[in-house]
């Protein structure tokens, strides 16, 4: 095996999260990967923004794994462009993936807490 | 497909990251878009992997990255696909040999589900009169076994023909007297016409082969009529294409009813005897039932049966062997077969050659890829520079490996079959193989596995040794073309393994080599040369058991009137015919320790039988013509005989010898040397002879044979014996007239063929580790070009540069010469049963071994020796 690239390192370490984030951005509606980045950068207040170095392969891996589908339409631009959108699989991992965010930030929150009780 | 999906995939790819970038540019310019997006091929590249195809890709990268680098490397490619194909291609040849003679099953029904009974090796046997035989059975044993075992949703009988003469035909078909339900049982539909009904009596059915070869396939065949041995049959059926009938080893052509036996076998009818025995049974199995109940079944119900028939006929001794004996029952899947036994040990030992030779081919391809791991150190060096891992370099190297065993393995294929198909001529008779050589799936599936074995073997340490150490190490071994001490130990390690193997192979074959040497030498007891014997069948002719002696004497009086023909006499059985007799006798003055102990071979034998034979009296007379029905009974045993049961031959003249019972005694009035009439490796046995004339009434001569001796070449006199022989009686069939000389050599054909063979492959093994050694030894001297240089230009002459080079060589040669002798010896030990007249500690042969590869080991070396002696210093000297 080759050596593993920059960008797939911080795909892993981003991976749960930015699996969640693309998740929660196409529960509004069809999305392209350009509008997805932007989406995601605008709701952060622009202090998440996503390399698209991570973004595409976690798009294609979402969709391999079954929980996105892909199609080609036009955008309000008139611009050719493949839209992504969630399918009944995809909502189910949303919820999971969100309890396990909220879990994830309770019990970092609790840590930090304790650590700060004694200090 | 894969290809297809992938392309359509990488477009669309393309395409959505280039609207990424026009939405991106529309938005804030070009260039900041692709700032902004980074870089295009690196994201492209990891969006891909998400594919997972990445080690498909890989593998297809390597695979064509390999085939590139073997195309450009054709001399390399060449010699290492060349010397697997051979090593590969005979492991396959002798593979495919035991494949179909040993493994394969019937191409019938479900064959897991039949079951032989008797010996399944006794096809072409035949025994009248002794009771109790446990190998094959008798037909009114079959008529009654069938209905009444229980076990069996179907068990048929198949026998064995006397010859068959067709009308016009050069050619004797191989046939089988089969009960009706024969194809039924084995669930094989003809391909034309029908299979046979009970009531059949004058009907054929034809195997497919026979069909194509001597009908050329005609259509509407069923219903034709055939002449077989004068007689009128119809063929009602054509065989299965495919189907060559249930005993492997001998391809069946006709099939006839068992009820017609005595048509088509004139003179003879073994139906209603129950002490002939000569039929072979097949059953198939009612479900559930086991072969342990088959056994018990037949060894209760069918003995019972066998000894209430045979009772009435044979002596309360005979049949005690059926209650020591049990009767064996196994399972029939891969039908019977004479050649499975016979071939047995042969092909054991061919494939143990043809595994050492295909270590040997492995040992010159690793040792070619070490030598070319050197030369592409440069390569291995830049690829790891640029990043590559030595996982990745590891891969690439066995995939290289992998496709030069491929390469082999598909060439060895095509040797492999021819191969075994020259090895079955060489086994063939009449021109007919025994076997049609064919690859089955089984063998495709070795050849496979073995090329993939054979890959690791010579691919996983050239490749090991090739990417050790960083890409430092490696560009600098590029520019002084050494290799590391471990990696030069290894290969001088593959050259002493060639010749430890070389040797093997070649002791081996010297053995054999003298095995066949010390049978064809060995004494048969009487001169072989200028003796013919013909084999004559009177009751297929219509004569009775008295005109027989007529008939006997005639002939020899007739033959005896031909020029060149110095003595004709006659027995039943003949020399080397394939017949054999054994009587058991009561012996006066001796107490029998066994059973065994009064059991002799015997033969019925005409007036000067002896002295026409050429075999020696010791002692009294040779039975004459004064020896006739008429007169007192005698008999004439050989000096096996009179050792065993009186001491000394003057000792057993005058001594009587009789049933035993004690009846019909005869007087013993010669005694003559041992002789081998069958086989050159058993000691000639305990034979008695008793007059052909004093024949007794309940043992008649069935078929008999003449002995002539020759004055001049015997080759040329068997035409004008066949005209004699039909001028006496033009109703006799046409006997075959051989010459002993010749039937002695066909008895040794499997010695002969494994003499040629291990010779063969030993000089074979013998060429490819010179090969091997050379290769190494130029590699070697190349590398000491400068010291050589050093040494010459300090003033070493030719000679000592010479010398030192060999020393080199020789010390490899050494190593592998005493572990090959200490190996040759134990593998001596293991073939001792196939040897004959030398031990399988041959010191002799060793030596003849040794000193042969010591002459190719020095001449491999001495060409590169020679080479580097030339070298000018000056020039060896800059080369640095």
């Amino acid at each position: 095996m080759p050596p593993k690239s920059g960008y797939q390192n911080r795909i892993e370490l981003l991976q749960g999260t930015l699996d969640l984030l693309i998740l929660q951005t196409l529960q509004w509606g069809s999305q392209h990967g350009y509008a997805i980045s932007n989406a995601i950068r605008a709701n952060s207040k622009d202090l998440l923004r996503v390399e698209t170095g991570s973004l595409y392969p976690a798009l294609h891996r979402l969709e391999k794994q079954g929980w996105v589908k892909s199609d080609w339409r036009q955008t309000e631009a008139n611009q050719r462009a493949k839209f992504y959108t969630l399918t009944a699989g995809g909502k189910k991992r949303l919820l999971s993936e969100r309890d396990r965010w909220s879990q994830m930030v309770a019990a970092i929150g609790a840590v930090l807490d304790a650590v700060g009780n004694e200090g | 497909m894969f290809f297809f999906k992938r392309i359509r995939k990488d477009s669309d790819l393309e395409e959505e990251i280039a609207s990424h970038l026009r939405m991106a540019a529309s938005d804030s310019g070009p260039d900041a878009a692709l700032r902004e997006f980074g870089n295009v091929t690196l994201v492209k590249e990891v969006t891909r992997e998400m594919w997972g195809w990445a080690s498909w890709e890989r593998l297809w990268q390597d695979l064509s990255y390999s085939c590139r680098v073997l195309r450009k490397n054709r001399a390399y490619t060449l010699a290492a696909v060349l010397s697997l194909a051979l090593g590969i291609g005979a492991n396959t040849a002798i593979f495919s040999l035991i494949d179909s003679v040993m493994l394969e099953s019937l191409p019938v029904k479900n064959p897991q589900e039949l079951v032989a009974l008797g010996d399944p090796t006794a096809t072409q046997s035949m025994s009248e009169g002794s009771g109790g035989n446990t190998r094959i059975f008798s037909y009114p044993f079959y008529k009654l076994f069938r209905e009444q075992n229980g076990v069996f949703s179907g068990l048929y009988a198949g026998g064995r023909s006397e010859r068959l003469d067709l009308q016009d035909e050069a050619e004797h078909p191989h046939a089988r007297f089969v009960s009706d339900n024969y194809f039924g049982v084995l669930g094989v539909a003809p391909s034309q016409g029908r299979a046979f009904l009970p009531e059949d009596r004058e009907a054929v059915v034809i195997s497919y082969d026979f069909w194509q070869r001597h009908f050329l396939g005609a259509p509407n065949i069923a219903g034709r009529r055939i002449t077989i041995n004068h007689r009128d049959f119809t063929i009602i059926g054509v065989s299965a294409r495919g189907f060559s009938g249930d005993i492997v080893g001998y391809q069946t052509d006709l099939w006839l009813p068992i009820e017609a036996q005595p048509e088509a076998n004139p003179g003879h009818d073994y139906r209603n005897e129950p002490n002939t025995f000569w039929l072979q049974l097949m059953g198939r199995l009612k479900p559930g039932v086991t072969l342990a109940q088959v056994s018990t079944v037949l060894n209760t119900m069918g003995t019972t049966i066998i000894k209430e028939q045979a009772a009435k006929i044979t002596l309360p001794a005979g049949l005690e062997k059926i209650d020591r004996e049990k009767i064996a029952v196994q399972s029939g899947a891969k039908g019977f077969s004479r050649i499975r036994h016979s071939f047995e040990p042969m092909l054991k030992i061919l494939m143990a050659l043809v595994a050492l030779i295909l270590l040997i081919s492995c040992a010159n391809v690793a040792n070619l890829q070490m030598a070319r791991a050197i030369s592409r150190s440069r390569e291995m060096g830049l690829r790891l520079a640029i990043g590559a891992g030595r996982g990745r370099l590891l891969r690439q190297l066995l995939t290289e490996s992998l496709v030069l065993a491929a390469a082999g393995g598909l060439t060895a294929v095509m040797f492999g079959y021819w191969i075994s198909r020259l090895l079955l001529q060489f086994t063939a008779r009449q021109n007919r193989l025994p076997i049609e050589p064919h690859l089955s799936g089984t063998a495709l599936l070795f050849t496979g596995a073995i090329s993939v074995v054979a890959a690791l073997l010579f691919g996983l340490a050239p490749a090991l040794f090739g990417t050790k150490g960083n890409f430092v190490t490696h560009l600098r071994e590029s520019k002084t073309g050494r290799s590391k001490g471990a990696a030069q130990r290894f290969e001088k390690g593959l050259v002493a393994l060639q010749i430890v193997l070389s040797l093997i192979l070649l002791y081996g074959s010297g053995l054999f080599i003298r095995t066949l040497q010390n049978l064809e030498k060995s004494n048969v007891g009487y001169r072989r040369e200028n003796l013919l014997v013909a084999e004559l069948d009177p009751w297929a002719a219509g004569y009775k058991t008295l005109q027989i002696d007529a008939l006997a004497l005639n002939l020899t009086s007739a033959l005896s009137a031909i020029p060149g023909i110095a003595y004709v006499s006659f027995s039943e059985n003949g020399l080397f015919s394939g017949t054999e007799s054994g009587t058991e006798n009561a012996i006066e003055g001796f107490t029998p320790r066994s059973p065994e102990d009064l059991v002799n071979r015997s033969d019925k034998v005409g007036a000067k039988y002896f002295s026409t034979v050429g075999i020696p009296i010791l002692a009294g007379r040779e039975i004459g013509p004064q020896d006739t029905a008429n007169s007192a009974r005698i008999a004439v045993i050989d000096e096996a005989m009179a050792r065993f049961y009186f001491g000394n031959a003057q000792q057993s003249i005058g001594r009587h010898i009789a049933d035993p019972d004690g009846k019909h005694p005869m007087t013993i009035v010669g005694v003559v040397g041992a002789a081998k009439e069958n086989g050159l490796r058993d000691p000639a046995a305990r034979r008695l002879y008793t007059p052909f004339l004093q024949s007794r009434e309940d043992d008649p001569i069935g078929a008999f044979h003449l002995e002539i001796r020759t004055s001049a070449n015997p080759g040329v006199m068997e035409a004008s014996i066949r005209r004699a022989i039909h001028k006496v009686d033009a109703a006799l069939l046409e006997p075959s007239v051989e010459q002993v000389q010749i039937l002695i050599e066909e008895d040794l054909e499997q010695e002969k063929l494994i003499a040629k063979l291990s010779g063969f492959f030993s000089i074979l093994a013998l060429l490819l580790a010179s090969i091997g050694l050379y290769g190494v030894m130029s590699y070697l001297t190349v590398r000491r070009t400068t010291e050589v240089g050093v040494r010459m230009a300090l003033g070493a002459s030719r000679s000592s540069v010479v010398a030192l080079l060999f020393r080199e060589a020789f010390s490899m040669a050494a190593i592998g010469l005493v572990v090959g002798a200490a190996c040759a010896f134990a593998v001596g030990k293991l073939t001792a049963s196939n040897l004959y007249g030398v031990n399988a500690f041959d010191p002799l042969t060793v030596a003849a071994a040794a000193a042969v590869i010591c002459a190719a080991a020095a001449l491999a070396s001495w060409l590169p020796a020679r080479r580097a002696s030339r070298v000018d210093p000056m020039v060896a000297l800059r080369a640095e």
